[in-house]
């Protein structure tokens, strides 16, 4: 287990490092002067201050030297300032990020608590109409845009019943994009449950097992079930990227104060300093719940578990 | 090439058509594709009124009366718009899946023959690309190309390569070892045959499911990217577009925001349930 | 005696079509009752009735009286474990992955309220300890991955043997298991019946366990019975054309050899192959990979059949494969006519591969999927060959006819044929090469035993009849006897043995060798044997040393 752990830990760490030197080549690739461009939207910036900010930004080096900086800098926890306001990037993510992370949490508990039990009664009731129908409800889901169901969310809930605030960042305020998140994954966890639960029921040991007359409720709970979990937990590392990504619309529809929406605004105001900062945060949190994934698959699978 | 193939020419698993057909899903997935397709060839012929003409019967009528779906904010006819929408939609998606496609089966299918250090560094790269996920690739290229809808489109497609790589590689993989495709190695048979004749063919029906539900994927994407401002400028009537616009008169006109949602729910459904049923019909035909 | 299990027109029917048709039997406490056929007869499916675990949309007809009880008629959750118990074929799906060894053997005495928890777990471990498990109370925290496949099917038997089943249904239980290992899992379940008196039904192809193992036998075939009766009259003096043509075709290691030792010249030459597989780790290397070939000499005489054999995890496949150039060796050589094939690379290599011919063992697998058959076979010809359309026609039409097929099936697809015509394709492409050497790798072990006598009757027309070399690999040593001129025996990466095969069936020099002669089954219940020596433990594997006149066995 610590081996194939170890092995996740290293690529991890691989990828972040890759991330450190995409991010540092990133703002190479803009097409002209980035330094230019991040300045054409605000006035009366003299030229002066434009070679102070190349300077400091290190834009006036070799590449491969201001990697070396940025790395001295990165490991220092200094991100570089905000080209607006000039604050600290890592003070500003690190303000936002807790909304995202938690919107994100939320929505995975929304989906996996009703995708997985719908997954699993279709699979129970294989071929009737229930399973029908839930996997209809399921494919629908899959097809509806994540932005557009906030919209329709937020325009029912919102502004005809009254029931929840428009936007805002108060405990509920989180209702709405937590819904609207989870209920778009709940339908992939449902349509991998079912798969997973059909194929671990026409396995040999299940037919063991109803052979030495357990009851059926027994042979679900204990050995259908386990055995079927195990690939959507798999799943989920996955999932909670595809949730990170999801937020970054979900905060926008609904003024949510995470770094998502951060990332959209600095992006329109070419403040590259901070889309540097959040594409690493952002592949630093997915490598982290990645391995925490995998070590709970690890714990699970004692297949892993006693290797 | 062989005298026996030639007059057989390629031939589909037999019976594929009607088998996708009866499949419920295959069967309205491929009806709502058609229609789409349809409606985007001859959107010119369909439309009642120019998409971009303004003020022509009145701002925010609602649908019904000479406008079937209403008109917007500017008075332009929400039906002809979403009509010339689709032709939008249908080019972004298959642009999208093109270059995912094409680069992801190249990487794919080379990391599976060639072996070695080459799959070594193919699929390690593809492995931490793959857990960038294609919303941080897709964000991060349109960063630095800045908005527009061509650069989201490109950041779609790019953001598709590391998924459509992994899953033919992994398709590839199961080919390449089984015993038909090492008695061509015994026949004597070279890298060029051994991939076109042997390797492509098989690993062709697993793509095509892959890359029909990829269809749906990237049309979200780049619908979301619009959505965000970050794709689809105006006046283009792209649906994601047309939906961020619809915020600012949620109550006054509810249907700018119903109508562009279903029309980009409708067509990733058809995507999704023609890619089910694809799979289901082109699965393996020699089942035990 | 009264019968335990009492069946009476027994039929299964799915969709329509009727998969078991109208069989009776009976089965006496004591007694061993097998069901005996090629696939599709329909001999899992009457397991399955029985034991009321059909699938949803099948449906069962007729009576199965137990206890006073019509097990067609009604719910047999009860019944099942306590009343009947069933034994899967693959042991290593039989046990739920992700549960200890413990759990699994003890829940169900629980759910059946039949003891406590902790009198459950006593008697679980004395019943791994009566099936032949070591440091049985050590198993019940392992879970199924931990242990081998023999290990596995003992556990599985113990699982059912604790809920005291009066009848136990053990569906082909030993056809995932080597020779050695089948032996074991056979005689323990003999022991079982003797001791405990219950009723064994075994389902089973295998006409040398049947022989082994059955009081009755049950023939049946495409659903229907072909024939009922004591074995030792069905074997003696089968009534059901049927059945004496099953026989017939049953290979016999107890036959005498074909085989004929030529003098001829060395056609390939192995020296010293040596072949380490690496486990696969991402970063870390582990230490020693798994060495699948030590040091292997070996050579093949123009014109002969050498047969390979060995269990699973002997190296004989990869033997095969390193021979073809389809898995490189780590060191030696493989001299075919005086040119090491080891080291050819490109186009060198490519043009050379024709002369080595492979044929795999699944039929399945071994076409591709979207080529006609034509297009298969000509693959060769189109490479190598400069033949017209016309040409290139005519042979693939002749080849057709070689092995047995008919002309038109060159334009269909590989979907559209049976297993044994799949073989007879691959057969056929081989050919087409013109090779000097075919190595069939286990080219039979996936068919009927009706079919499998069929293809090796053309391998062995098609050796003569073209001037072929033969090496023949295989874990079957009646095929072997029936094919082989000479074989050579190996054991984790080694060869132990190797000799004429006249001499090493009569008078086998090697301890493992007669290990594995005398635990193959034979098609004749008057040769019932006892218990046989346990095989375990080590064997001399030292280097080759010649005993006899080409006959060689490692020290």
């Amino acid at each position: 287990m610590w081996r194939f752990l170890g092995t996740r830990i290293a690529m991890g760490a691989f990828t972040i490092w890759i991330t450190t030197i995409l991010v540092t080549l990133l703002i190479h690739a803009v097409p002209g002067d980035p330094v230019q461009i991040m300045y054409a939207q605000s006035q009366g910036t003299t030229p002066e201050q434009i070679e102070e900010v190349r300077r400091s930004l290190g834009l006036d080096r070799p590449i491969p030297v201001q990697y070396v900086m940025y790395m001295e800098r990165l490991l220092q926890g200094d991100l570089g300032a905000t080209i607006r306001g000039g604050q600290p990037v890592l003070e500003v993510i690190l303000q936002r990020l807790p909304n995202t992370l938690l919107l994100a949490i939320a929505a995975m508990f929304i989906a996996i608590v009703i995708g997985v039990p719908i997954g699993f009664l279709a699979a129970y009731r294989e071929g009737t109409l229930t399973d029908i129908a839930l996997m209809i409800v399921a494919i629908a889901g899959i097809s509806m845009p994540h932005f557009w169901l906030g919209l329709m969310l937020l325009f029912i809930f919102a502004l005809e019943l009254g029931w929840l605030p428009v936007s805002g960042n108060g405990w509920l305020n989180l209702v709405l994009p937590a819904l609207t998140l989870g209920l778009s994954n709940a339908a992939i966890f449902a349509r991998l449950t079912r798969s997973s639960m059909i194929d671990v029921m026409s396995q040999d040991y299940v037919q063991t097992a109803f052979a030495k007359g357990l009851p059926k409720a027994l042979v679900l709970r204990r050995h259908v079930l386990r055995a079927g979990l195990l690939p959507v937990v798999t799943m989920m590392g996955l999932q909670f990227a595809f949730m990170m990504g999801g937020a970054i619309v979900v905060e926008n529809i609904f003024s949510w104060n995470g770094v998502g929406r951060m990332a959209v605004e600095a992006i329109f105001q070419r403040d590259y300093p901070i889309i540097q900062g959040f594409i690493l945060t952002f592949s630093v949190v997915v490598v982290c719940v990645a391995i925490g994934i995998d070590a709970l698959y690890a714990v699970l699978d004692p297949r892993i578990r006693r290797s | 090439m062989s005298a026996l193939t030639h007059q057989d020419g390629p031939r589909a698993a037999p019976g594929f058509l009607r088998r996708l057909l009866s499949s419920p899903s295959g069967a309205i997935g491929l009806a709502i594709v058609l229609l789409l397709i349809f409606c985007a060839l001859f959107a010119e012929m369909l439309a009642p009124y120019n998409p971009s003409k303004m003020g022509a019967g009145g701002r925010f009528l609602p649908p019904g009366g000479k406008h079937l779906l209403g008109t917007d904010e500017f008075g332009r006819d929400m039906f002809s718009r979403i009509l010339f929408g689709s032709r939008i939609t249908l080019l972004i998606g298959a642009v999208a899946v093109g270059i995912s496609l094409t680069i992801g089966m190249a990487v794919g299918m080379i990391a599976a023959f060639r072996r070695g250090w080459v799959e070594a560094i193919l699929m390690r790269s593809t492995d931490v690309l793959f857990s960038f996920t294609e919303t941080l690739i897709a964000l991060s290229f349109v960063a630095v190309l800045g908005p527009s809808l061509q650069n989201a489109v490109i950041a779609v497609g790019v953001a598709g390569i590391p998924f459509y790589a992994r899953t033919c590689y992994a398709a590839a993989l199961v080919e390449t070892s089984k015993p038909y495709f090492e008695a061509s190695i015994s026949a004597g048979a070279g890298p060029a045959r051994l991939v076109l004749v042997h390797l492509l063919p098989n690993v062709l029906p697993t793509m095509i499911v892959v890359a029909t539900l990829g269809v749906s994927t990237a049309i979200l994407a780049a619908a979301g990217l619009s959505f965000l401002g970050l794709g689809a400028q105006p006046p283009t009537s792209e649906w994601g577009y047309m939906l961020a616009g619809s915020r600012d008169y949620i109550n006054r006109a509810p249907w700018l925001m119903t109508i562009p949602g279903i029309a980009i729910a409708v067509t990733v459904l058809g995507f999704n349930l023609l890619g089910d049923g694809l799979r289901t019909s082109l699965d393996p035909v020699e089942r035990k | 005696m009264s019968a335990l299990l009492s069946v009476k027109d027994l039929s299964v029917s799915l969709g329509g079509k009727t998969l078991v048709d109208k069989i009776s039997f009976d089965v006496a406490p004591g007694e061993v009752l097998s069901i005996v056929g090629e696939s599709g007869s329909g001999k899992s499916m009457t397991a399955k009735a029985l034991m009321g675990l059909l699938p949803p949309k099948a449906s069962a007809t007729g009576t199965a009286m137990f206890d006073g009880a019509n097990l067609l008629a009604r719910d047999t959750q009860t019944l099942r474990g306590t009343g009947i118990g069933l034994i899967f074929q693959e042991p290593m799906t039989a046990l739920t992955p992700v549960l200890t060894i413990g759990l699994q053997l003890t829940e169900a005495l629980e759910s059946h309220g039949l003891c406590s928890k902790a009198e459950a777990r006593r008697r679980a471990i004395e019943m791994l300890d009566r099936v032949g498990i070591p440091e049985p109370s050590a198993r019940m925290h392992q879970y199924p991955h931990e242990l081998s496949g023999g290990m596995r099917q003992r556990v599985v038997i113990a699982m059912m043997m604790l809920l005291g089943p009066r009848v136990l249904i053990a569906d082909e239980p030993t056809t995932a298991l080597d020779v050695t290992v089948q032996a074991q899992i056979l005689d323990l379940l003999r022991q079982i019946v003797h001791e405990t008196q219950i009723g064994l039904i075994l389902i089973t192809h295998d006409m040398g366990v049947v022989a082994e193992m059955a009081d009755h036998v049950l023939v049946m075939k495409a659903g229907k019975a072909e024939e009922l009766g004591p074995a030792n009259e069905l074997f003696a003096s089968p009534t059901a054309a049927y059945t004496r043509e099953l026989l017939k075709a049953v290979p016999r290691i107890d036959a005498v050899s074909a085989g004929t030792e030529l003098d001829a010249q060395t056609l390939l030459s192995v020296r010293s192959i040596t072949k380490t597989f690496q486990t696969r780790g991402a970063l870390f290397k582990s230490g020693a990979g798994h060495r699948a070939l030590d040091d292997v000499s070996l050579d093949v005489r123009r014109g002969e059949t050498l047969a390979l054999v060995g269990e699973s995890g002997s190296g004989k496949t990869t033997l095969g494969r390193v021979i073809a150039r389809l898995t490189s060796a780590d060191a030696g050589q493989v001299l075919l006519e005086d040119t090491d094939l080891t080291g050819l690379a490109g186009r060198d290599l490519q043009a050379r591969r024709r002369a080595v011919q492979m044929v795999f063992q699944d039929p399945y697998a071994s076409l591709d999927p979207r080529q006609t058959v034509g297009r298969t076979i000509a693959e060769p010809m189109i490479i190598h060959d400069a033949l017209t359309k016309a040409e290139r026609k005519q042979r693939i039409e002749s080849l057709l006819e070689k092995v047995g097929l008919g002309v038109d099936m060159a334009r269909g697809y590989p979907h559209e044929f049976s297993g044994g015509q799949r073989q007879r394709i691959a057969i056929a492409r081989a050919m087409a090469a013109r090779p000097t050497l075919v190595i069939a790798d286990e080219p039979t072990s996936a068919l009927d035993v009706s079919i499998q006598a069929r293809v090796l009757d053309l391998l062995e027309g098609l050796k003569q009849s073209e001037d072929l070399t033969m090496l023949f690999i295989s874990h079957d040593l009646a095929v072997v006897r029936q094919i082989a001129d000479r074989v050579a025996v190996m054991r984790n990466g080694r060869i132990l043995e190797l000799g004429p095969a006249s001499a090493l069936f009569a008078a086998p020099k090697h301890p493992y060798t007669r290990a594995l002669i005398d635990v193959a089954p034979v098609p004749d219940p008057t040769r019932k044997r006892g218990k046989r020596p346990v095989l375990q433990g080590d064997y001399p594997a030292g280097p080759l040393k010649e005993v006899d006149a080409g006959h060689w066995v490692a020290e």
